[in-house]
Formats: C-alpha cells, structure tokens, sequence
C-alpha cells in the first residue's frame, strides 16, 4: 500500500515536474504595438536570422508579435567561431577574466535568459529585429489587412495570410508561402520554393517572383488580366490558363545608317504570355525549378 | 317692225350685214323695246365669248416685240444646250476610263488615297522645318520618360523601383544620366528583384558608353547568386571579354554559390 503511494505520488511529480519544465522551454514575449497613424496603412519589417515568420491579417488595427523561443544548439561551424574569438582574444580581455574568475570564486554560473528581440515603431513603420548568434525564434505576428510587408529570413519558412498590402520578402534557405493576398509581390528565394496565392489582384503596380533552386507555383484568379514574363532556365513553364504567347516582346530597333550610323537590332530574351489579354506586370525568373501558373477554381 | 321680225335681223345686224334700210327699222324698234335690247345684249356677249366676233387686233409694235424676244430666247436655250453638252462629254470620257466592277473601282479609290497621302507626306517631309520639330518632340519625349524612370527609382517601394527600371527599359535613346540610376540600381537596390529586371534593361542598352565596363564592375559587388548569374549570361552573351578577370575573382570566392561557380567556369571557358 505504501509502496504504491510513494509510486504514484512519484508519478504525479514526474508530470507536474513535467509541465513545468515544458512551460520553461518555451517561453514566449508578447507586444501590442500601435502604428502612429492607424488611419493610413503601415508597414511591418521583419528581420530574422533562423527560425519562421508567420504573418497574419486580422480585423484590428494593432500590430501583435509573438515570439516562441525554440532550443536551438549551437553548430559546429558555430563552435569553431566562437573557440577563434577565444584564441584570439588580447592580453587586456585575458586580465579581465582572471578578475572575474577571483571575484566569482566559489560560484557557479546561471544561465540567463537574453531574448534580442527589438520592436520599434517609427511613422507607422515597425521594425522587429533579432539578433544574430541568438536563438531561432518563430515570430507569430497579426497586422491589419492594409499593412505593407518587408519580410527577410535566412533560415525557415515565411508565411503570409490576408494581407492586401505590398509584400517584399526574401528568405535564402526556406521557402516563402503566400496565401489569400492581393498586393503587388516581391519575392525571392534561394534554396527553398515560393508559393502565392491571390485572392485578387491590385492592378497597376508590376510584379517579380524569383528563385533559385525551387519550384515557383502561383495561383492566379480566373479572370486576372495580366502579362507574364517568364524566364526558367532548366526547368518548365505549367499552366493551366489559355495564354497568348508573344515572344521577344521587347525588340529594340534603331537604325541611323542614312545618316552614317549603325543598324541595331536588340531583343529580350524571355517569353512573354498574356492572360485575358494582357495587363499587370509580373517576372518571373526560374533557375531550377519549374513555374506554375494556376487558375483559381 | 315686231319684235319677231327683228329678233330675225339680230344675227345680221351683229355682224353688220344689214342694209341702210333695215338697220334703221331695227334701231327704232330697239329704242322702243327694252325686251329686244336686253337679248340683244346678251347674244351679243355669248357670240363675243364664242369668239364669232373678231377681236381687237393687236398693233404692229406688238408684234416686233414679241418677235425679238423670241429670239433673244432662241439664243439663250442654244447656249445652255452647249454647256450641258460639254460636261456630258466630260463625264462620259472619265466613264471609258472608270473600271466596271465595284471591285476595281475601290482599288483605284484606294490608290487614289494612298497617292494623296503619299504625296502629303512628300511634301512636308521634305520642308526641314517639319522633321526638326517631330525630333524635338520626340527627344522631349524621351527625356520625360527618363524623369520618370529616375524619380521612380528613388521611391521606397520596391514596386515602385521595378517599375522604373520598366519604364527605363523603354526609352529609345538613354541619356547618360538614366544609364548612371540602372547601374545603380543594379548595385545598390536592395531587392533582388529589381536589380535583376536592371540586368534586362542594360542589355538592351549594352553598346551604350560605360555600360559594360559598368556590367563587369557590377559582377564583382554582387552577392546575389541569382542576379550573379543573369550578370554571367549577359556577359558571355555580349562576348565581353574584359569580365575575364572579373568571373576569376568571382570563381576564388569560397562563399560562392555552387551554381553560381559552374555557371562562372562554364563562362570563363566560354570567353577565353
């Protein structure tokens, strides 16, 4: 009897213990930032080196960031860095730490926690920032529908969701997903793949999708009016609209032989396809992967 | 004498064949008998309507006159009848030449038209006046197209900045100014994007004074594999030889792209 007691009571530490320490590992910070003119549409800078940026549209007219600290260990490469600072620190940093030892004798070190994470607001712009050499972070951030967007990442997926303002974004190792936008895009990746679905199409302003290595994959509403330039080096152009395909579009022709100069023709080189008869502005340029050009059902 | 008697002698006496005798019988019973004046009278009217009786004769000046009307008419008709003839003869000359079918006719309208216009032309092409001003609106053209590519080059969209690199790219004959804010732009812009939509603008532009030693310049700043890339392609494509040494530099760089690097090897022996 006693024995299963002490077990169970074991048992139940175990768990509560658990949780507890499960809550520890994930800390996250939440902010509430207002734009100084919620009035006119604002823009949001993110600037992240490692972990995920996920953007969402809301209702409100707040801006609020999230940030979900993840356990991240330190690479080698990393190690390596950081074993050279310590190689080639100077006799002034050397003496500098022997005080700190003798001062410190007898104790231990506790990890603190240093977030380095900035959110600054200046004329309705926000600049979220992390530092570099910290933690990867998963930023969960909602904006207002009309909010611009200025999203880089080095490492791990960016996701947008409703949002109707400009999206700028650039990611070297992850990929970029765009769903449920409008606004004129400028996206380019490395390594990873974009994918971008509007749900309408602000005219008027042009638009470029560039990526190294993945899969470029738009999906497009049926009716959009729009005039693709596409460049794909190795891989292939899908689609499934009906397209008006005009190559060269661009051929520049001068001739000044009569008056003693020169002929010259120039081309471009890309493919230009027109959907419902021509109208924003959108390049694509594709170095590996393929394009897909969808419609909307 | 009754009035039957006399009534007799109407006609006669009307036209005057009665003699002395009889006329003077008439006369008197006249005088006394308004009944027989009364239907004298009438008869006298129904014979003038009748045109029994002569009427006045018209005198001999009349005549002359109207005569020399009539030939005054005479004349006149003939002449018109001389004109009319003369556009006749015009218009039926004219019809042995008009082609028959509609067809041809149309063709030759069309002729026509393009003679006409062809002609217009001629004429004002050839006054030097003319051609100076098309040119001056032409380069005033061009310049505005280039204001507007440089000021929105400057704006804090990227959008925007994409959009002025279009614009550039359309200009027929760039000015030094506009080809100094591509260059820029491909150095200095941070979007990818837009520096790689510069890359297209320059070639069409690439015989244009400093613009390949700019594009060379270029490949040596740029840490973006895929704007490095469409550099190279531009490179190899215009033969420039003088980015030799530019794709070596670029092919020692150990953070270098491993794409980047074949593509920049491929492209040296492509040059050399």
């Amino acid at each position: 009897m006693k024995i299963l007691r002490t077990l169970s009571g074991l048992i139940l530490l175990f768990i509560a213990a658990g949780l507890v320490v499960e809550s520890q590992e994930t800390p996250s910070d939440r902010t509430v930032v207002n734009f100084s003119n919620p009035a006119k549409p604002g823009t949001l800078e993110v600037s992240l080196h490692g972990g995920s940026i996920t953007v969402r549209g809301y209702e409100g007219k707040e801006v609020v960031v999230e940030a979900r600290w993840r356990e991240r260990l330190l690479t080698k490469k990393e190690d390596e860095e950081l074993a050279e600072i310590e190689e080639e620190k100077g006799e002034e940093e050397i003496a500098k730490e022997k005080a700190q030892a003798a001062k410190a004798k007898g104790m231990k070190t506790i990890q603190v926690e240093t977030t380095g994470l900035t959110v600054e607001e200046e004329e309705n712009v926000i600049n979220v920032e992390v530092e570099l050499g910290k933690r990867s972070v998963d930023l969960t951030i909602q904006v207002p529908f009309s909010t611009a967007l200025k999203l880089s990442n080095s490492e791990g997926v960016i996701t947008v969701e409703k949002v109707d303002g400009e999206i700028e974004v650039d990611n070297s190792d992850g990929s970029i997903i765009l769903t449920g936008i409008s606004g004129p895009v400028l996206a380019d990746c490395n390594d990873g793949e974009i994918k971008a679905v509007f749900s309408k199409v602000n005219p008027g302003k042009p638009m470029s999708f560039s990526a190294m290595e993945g899969d470029i994959d738009i999906t497009l509403p049926a009716d959009v009016r729009a005039s693709l330039k596409i460049k794909s080096e190795e891989g292939k152009v899908f689609t499934d609209f009906d397209v008006q395909l005009t190559p060269s579009q661009q051929k520049k022709e001068e001739d000044e032989r009569k008056e003693g100069g020169r002929y010259r023709v120039a081309f471009e080189r890309a493919t230009l396809a027109l959907l419902n008869g021509g109208g924003v502005e959108i390049q694509i340029n594709a170095y590996e992967g393929d394009v897909f050009i969808r419609k909307a059902k | 004498m009754n009035c039957e008697k006399t009534k007799e002698k109407f006609a006669d006496y009307l036209v005057g064949n009665l003699d002395k005798k009889s006329l003077a019988e008439v006369q008197t019973h006249l005088t006394a008998c308004p009944d027989c004046r009364g239907e004298l009278e009438s008869l006298s009217a129904i014979w003038t309507k009748l045109g029994v009786l002569p009427q006045e004769q018209p005198s001999s000046a009349l005549r002359q006159r109207f005569y020399a009307m009539l030939k005054a008419y005479k004349e006149g008709m003939e002449e018109e009848k001389t004109k009319v003839f003369f556009g006749q003869a015009a218009s039926r000359w004219i019809e042995r030449f008009m082609p028959r079918r509609p067809v041809y006719q149309f063709a030759l309208s069309l002729v026509l038209l393009a003679v006409g216009l062809g002609g217009g032309y001629w004429m004002s092409s050839s006054r030097p006046g003319v051609k100076k001003e098309i040119a001056t609106l032409k380069h005033e053209v061009n310049d505005m197209h280039g204001m507007v590519a440089v000021s929105l080059l400057k704006q804090a969209s990227p959008s925007d900045r994409l959009m002025g690199v279009s614009w550039s790219s359309r200009i027929s004959s760039p000015s030094e100014k506009i080809l100094q804010t591509l260059l820029e732009a491909l150095n200095f812009d941070p979007n990818v994007n837009v520096r790689l939509a510069s890359v297209d603008a320059l070639y069409l532009f690439y015989d244009y004074p400093g613009v390949k030693e700019g594009l060379v310049n270029a490949l040596t700043k740029q840490s973006s594999p895929l704007v490095q890339i469409a550099l190279i392609n531009l490179l190899v494509e215009i033969r420039e030889r003088r980015a030799i040494d530019a794709l070596r530099q670029l092919i020692q760089n150990e953070k270098l792209n491993s794409r980047v690097k074949k593509r920049a090897e491929l492209g040296l022996a492509q040059l050399s």
